[in-house]
């Protein structure tokens, strides 16, 4: 698969004039045809024969006035031969387009939806390759939003594209041979080419502000009904409902306004694109009477020179449907190479050195904030924890426990400083834990083949092995969306399963087990710390009954590390640290999951 | 899974679309009226030529003068035909942005007004999308297929009806010709439906694997798992494809239909036509605008193929609308409401049982959540309730403030039962604090408004005042007009709990209701809260759903729920001093905050 490189920079969407539309359309179509050009070819091949056959049709028609009917009426008599050649004739060539029409319209689609499928897997294994920290920067619905509906209105130009080419070869054949029958009348026929385009160019112009009105507010909407059934607790417990109704209201009042609004601008221009051909039809008749009159051409050929008329009508009525389309593909398309054009983020987990045998994790002089600014998130923490340890991370709110635990965890990148790991890397369950929509084992393996023995023992160290046991399919029971929903202790606990069954030498549990009971808590750092493996575990923790439970403390207050050693100590030889742990005491939740 | 739908065929579901939203319907004969008279300007075209070959274009003699008149005739037909048009068109497309219009608003009122059963989390997205997207697919269906298939049908009853008029014999050969079309359509339609539903079902799909992958993705990598997930995710992506391709092929093929119908149509006119003759009374001209009729007659299918898919899925959006309004709203109103008495209000609990079962789902889940609870809680005394998640305290607390009413017995306020009291006069007597308070994304002063839409800016200080926040109000840059952000999220949770209390304290209420949060908070914030309860609770009948047992300690009476019964009831020191369950769970607790060993 090739990616596009030249990408138009110029994909400017918010100008209006066919002109630059037309750039932005050649520019993004340049671009989208390089992903499948042989799908596009064969649906222009089916275009170019339905145009070819659209006038060799008229043709036919008049072959049968000319040589069947007339004839026939005139002499009284019917030629079975002629009526059959006739036959042949039109029905041969209604059949042709026919089939041009399903081999155009069947490979625009496939073209349409493969080109989807290219640019949606290109944005997916970009958004997949950018570490967490770019991660951290998007909002997830911005990006479901590119990948899933920018993607799609991207390629949306591709489907009536081929069409459009075969409408640009039936105008150039059918004006040419509206000519050729006859000059005079061939003029006037033609006239209605650039009358029925400026239409299309007025209409668009009147009709695209109207519809960005339309859009605007419908985003508006979208978000205050979003909002308003968020708040519905609040909404009801103040008996807002009226209010709340009328503010809904006011704004789908306004987007109804400027649709309405639409409507009528619609309404006049679709009335013009009736009428205006008819009269120019009307004309071509009377005109063409003169011209038969004096003998310059046959009934049949003024027949066939008006039927040809009205087959031109059709396509050029919808070109302008065709065109609007692009603004809308053109600013999907720009959505979709903003991430694509994007360069990687620098991956911080690389940075992460091996440590030395025996020790499980050592930071050395680590400093962090989130940029030059603002302020210092840690300030040079050095500390070394021997492998095999359980170490609880202690601090008020906001003293950067979660920061210290995600520049372990290589997931940020210190200012200054240097972290080693045991086996270089950490597994880090996080304080919201993400569990996939799937099997509670499809939760712990992700992907990877794991013994029924190690998801065994990794549901046990996480005090998971009780509650799973109980639900009728064990692991295979499914949870998310189509599945039973857990409590938010047993999310923590599978989650922590998950890390620990990944086999990594240090484990971060960023207040993993706050959604925990007490006595629940205790089993799992107890169990933890009984596991064969020597693994490093550094935890968040708040609750002094399970931070007794640590071989050691480390005392974090304002970005440093103030303190470090058994939790009984620093109770006998730290002031500010047996105060918070007062403060822990008296407002602790009692716990239960 | 469990949508919202009701089952009903597609024509019973339209008609009942058009009761509840009347402006659909209202003037539609008339659109019709003038869409018929629109479609004129197709059909004078091939009237004008038949006239024009039998008397104006003889092969001798050509009457340019008669054609010259015939033209201004034409020409003012087209002119009232194409006004006709304009006015359909409009119509419509006015009528039904009307009609959506109240649809919208009515469903959107009719969703508050659903009990919270039917409110939780998983439905949220369901239900918004049905006051947003499936309007909108209605919205598009109006102005796009609907219109189309106005004025293709209209066309193709005025062709019908020309034809018939021209030559009744030449229009039975023709409409015995096309007539199998219908068959083929019929047959081809239900395969095209079907793909489509497919691709539909699948574009939705896949938009919940992005989501799911996006939103994990910081997992994914951490646990390396990137890779796999890719590849199931690009087979997702080529499936929906796939499905999208294939409703694409069939619609290609079905879309030429009428006009492969239309050649042998044609040859079957003609064909006729010759044996007729001038013998039978037909004229050439009659049978040269027969052919062009022919062609107008059958140019509709087309489009009618391309408008098949966009009918099937408004009618599927208007069912999933229909289904959200026939769900009973949630707590009813009384017809003749009891006026709450003054002052402190009581509550009392008499045999009250409660389950949930949303009766948006189909499948009812009735494990009862509170087990014939009698409880008498006087004027102004300060209970708090405790017991483990899923004993029912949440419940209770709902059940006071009438945010569900009980599956059997009464709860009453005042000595009043709460399904004779009116929303408003409730709303303005009780306010619910909620663990996890909603903060709307404009100023804390509109959020305030949001409990006492006429107070003065002084009233909302005031109210800082009143539960000592003042020196908090000062730290924000704006005072009261500063914007917290979407779902507050400019705050702090703390703060915004803060926020929630202050918003309760606009109201002054006599009843309290105090969802206790469980995150934490720092501990300035803390120590404000507290202060601010106390100032809050004072004088109130008040009920804490207490998480923390030090706020238990704090109250004047403690009730300890378990299995959705009360077990114990009496004031923290006498249930210390009975030495039961609530006792044993305090020194539980007392002992894992314990910081020496």
């Amino acid at each position: 698969m090739t990616v596009p490189a030249n990408v138009t920079e110029s994909l400017v969407v918010e100008e209006t004039p066919v002109q630059s539309r037309l750039r932005t359309g050649i520019g993004l179509v340049r671009d989208l045809l390089k992903f499948h050009p042989r799908l596009f070819a064969i649906a222009v091949a089916g275009a170019s024969l339905y145009a070819v056959c659209t006038v060799a049709s008229s043709f036919g028609v008049a072959f049968l006035v000319d040589s069947v009917i007339l004839p026939t009426f005139e002499a009284g008599q019917i030629d079975t031969s002629v009526y059959m050649t006739g036959a042949a004739i039109v029905i041969g060539i209604g059949l042709l387009r026919a089939f041009g029409v399903v081999v155009r319209r069947s490979f625009a689609g496939i073209n349409n939806w493969r080109t989807v499928e290219s640019l949606t897997m290109l944005l997916v294994r970009q958004i997949m390759t950018q570490p967490s920290v770019w991660h951290k920067r998007r909002m997830t619905g911005d990006l479901v939003a590119r990948v899933g509906v920018d993607s799609d209105a991207a390629a949306e130009v591709l489907g009536p594209l081929p069409f459009s080419t075969s409408v640009v070869l039936l105008v150039f054949l059918t004006g040419g041979w509206l000519i050729v029958v006859d000059i005079p009348l061939g003029l006037i026929a033609i006239s209605v080419i650039p009358i029925l385009l400026l239409l299309n160019v007025g209409y668009q112009r009147r009709i695209d502000k109207h519809y960005d009105t339309a859009q605007h507010e419908l985003g508006a909407l979208s978000s205050a009904v979003h909002e308003s059934f968020d708040g519905v607790m609040v909404v009801k417990a103040f008996g807002a409902e009226d209010r709340e109704t009328r503010r809904l209201s006011l704004i789908s009042t306004r987007l109804k306004d400027a649709r309405v609004r639409a409507v009528s601008a619609r309404s006049t221009f679709e009335a013009l694109l009736d009428g205006v051909p008819s009269l120019v039809n009307i004309l071509l008749l009377v005109v063409g009477a003169m011209r038969v009159e004096s003998r310059s051409m046959t009934v049949g050929e003024l027949t066939s020179f008006i039927y040809l008329f009205t087959l031109l009508i059709f396509p050029l009525r919808i070109i302008g449907y065709v065109l609007s389309s692009v603004p809308h593909s053109a600013s999907g398309y720009k959505r979709v190479r903003e991430i694509l054009d994007e360069p990687t983020v620098f991956d911080p987990s690389l940075l992460i050195a091996h440590a030395p045998d025996g020790v499980g994790v050592a930071l050395e002089d680590v400093s962090f904030s989130f940029n030059d600014e603002s302020p210092v998130v840690l300030d040079s923490v050095s500390f070394r924890i021997p492998a095999g340890k359980t170490v609880v991370v202690v601090g008020a709110t906001g003293s950067g426990k979660s920061t210290l635990l995600a520049v372990m965890a290589g997931l940020l990148q210190p200012s200054q400083g240097r972290v080693e790991l045991a086996g270089k890397h950490a597994s880090i369950v996080f304080q919201e834990p993400f569990l996939f929509s799937g099997s509670i084992e499809y939760n712990i393996c992700l992907g990877r083949e794991l013994s029924d023995e190690m998801i065994a023992e990794a549901l046990y160290l996480s005090a998971s092995d009780s509650f799973v046991s109980e639900l009728a399919n064990g692991t295979k029971t499914m949870i998310g969306e189509r599945g039973i929903s857990l409590s938010g202790g047993q999310r923590q606990r599978i989650s922590l399963a998950r890390a620990i069954a990944q086999g990594a030498d240090v484990l971060l549990l960023d207040d993993t087990t706050s959604a925990l009971d007490t006595v629940t808590e205790a089993v799992v750092v107890d169990r933890l710390r009984g596991m064969s493996r020597k693994v490093t575990t550094v935890v968040v923790a708040s609750r002094p009954s399970t931070i007794a439970l640590a071989d050691d403390v480390l005392f974090i207050e304002g970005g440093k590390l103030t303190d470090h050693g058994p939790h009984s100590a620093l109770m006998l030889g730290n002031e500010n640290y047996r105060n918070l742990m007062q403060s822990f005491e008296h407002d602790r939740d009692e716990g239960d999951s | 899974m469990n949508e919202p739908v009701t089952r009903f065929g597609s024509a019973r579901t339209i008609g009942r679309g058009m009761r509840v939203a009347p402006a659909l319907s209202h003037g539609l004969g008339l659109t019709f009226g003038f869409a018929f008279l629109g479609t004129g300007a197709r059909l004078v075209i091939p009237i004008l030529i038949q006239q024009s070959i039998d008397h104006g274009l003889q092969p001798n003699q050509v009457r340019v003068s008669f054609i010259a008149m015939l033209g201004v005739i034409g020409a003012c037909c087209v002119v009232v035909s194409s006004v006709s048009l304009r006015v359909a068109t409009k119509r419509l497309g006015t009528r039904a942005e009307e009609g959506l219009f109240s649809l919208r608003i009515k469903l959107f009122d009719h969703i508050h007004r659903l009990s919270l059963a039917d409110h939780n989390e998983e439905k949220r997205g369901a239900l918004v999308s049905r006051v947003t997207s499936d309007i909108e697919t209605l919205t598009m269906f109006f102005s796009w297929g609907g219109l189309s298939l106005l004025l293709d049908g209209s066309q193709m009853v005025a062709v019908a009806s020309v034809m018939l008029a021209y030559d009744w014999r030449l229009a039975l050969v023709a409409f015995a010709v096309s007539a199998p079309l219908v068959l083929v359509l019929r047959l081809v339609q239900a395969k095209l439906v079907s793909a489509h539903n497919i691709s539909r079902e699948r574009n939705a799909q896949l938009l919940g694997v992005f989501s799911e992958m996006v939103s994990g993705a910081e997992t994914l990598r951490a646990y390396g798992a990137v890779d796999v997930v890719v590849d199931s995710v690009a087979k997702d992506v080529r499936r929906r494809g796939d499905s999208n391709i294939r409703a694409g092929v069939i619609g290609a093929f079905l879309f030429p239909s009428g006009e492969v119908f239309a050649v042998f149509t044609v040859m079957a006119v003609v064909g006729a036509g010759l044996l007729i003759g001038p013998a039978g009374g037909l004229t050439a001209g009659a049978l040269v605008g027969f052919v062009f009729l022919t062609y107008r007659f059958l140019e509709p299918i087309a489009e009618f193929t391309e408008v098949i898919d966009q009918v099937q899925s408004a009618v599927a959006s208007l069912r999933r609308v229909l289904g959200v309004l026939d769900t009973p709203i949630g707590p009813a109103q009384p017809v003749s409401p009891t006026l709450l008495p003054k002052g402190a209000l009581s509550i009392d609990f008499v045999d009250v049982s409660f389950a949930y079962g949303s009766r948006l789902d189909d499948v009812d889940d009735d494990t009862p959540v509170l087990n014939s609870i009698n409880l008498h809680v006087p004027g102004g005394q300060h209970i708090a309730l405790v017991g483990p998640s899923g004993s029912g305290k949440t419940t209770l607390a709902r059940l006071i403030a009438r945010l569900a009413d009980p599956t059997l017995g009464n709860v009453l306020l005042g000595g009043v039962g709460l399904t004779r009291v009116e929303n408003a006069d409730l709303r303005r007597r009780l306010i619910v604090v909620p663990q996890e308070p909603f903060l709307f994304a404009d100023t804390i002063a509109y959020n305030l408004r949001f409990a006492s839409p006429d107070a003065t800016d002084a009233v909302l200080r005031d109210a800082f005042s009143d539960l000592e926040l003042d020196d908090w109000l000062e730290t924000l840059p704006y005072g009261i007009d500063t914007h917290v952000g979407q779902r507050g999220g400019s705050l702090s949770a703390g703060e915004r709990q803060l926020v929630a209390l202050v918003r309760a304290a606009v109201v002054r209420p006599d009843v309290l209701i105090l969802d206790e949060a469980t995150s934490s908070v720092d501990a300035s914030t803390e120590v404000r809260i507290s202060r601010a309860l106390r100032k809050l609770a004072l004088g109130r009948t008040t009920v804490s759903i207490a998480h923390r047992l030090s706020t238990a300690a704090r109250a004047e009476r403690v009730i300890l729920l378990e299995n959705g019964r009360i077990v114990e009831d009496g004031s923290h020191d006498q249930l210390i001093a009975k030495n039961g369950r609530y006792a044993r769970q305090y020194q539980t607790w007392v002992s894992s905050t314990q910081s020496t060993i």
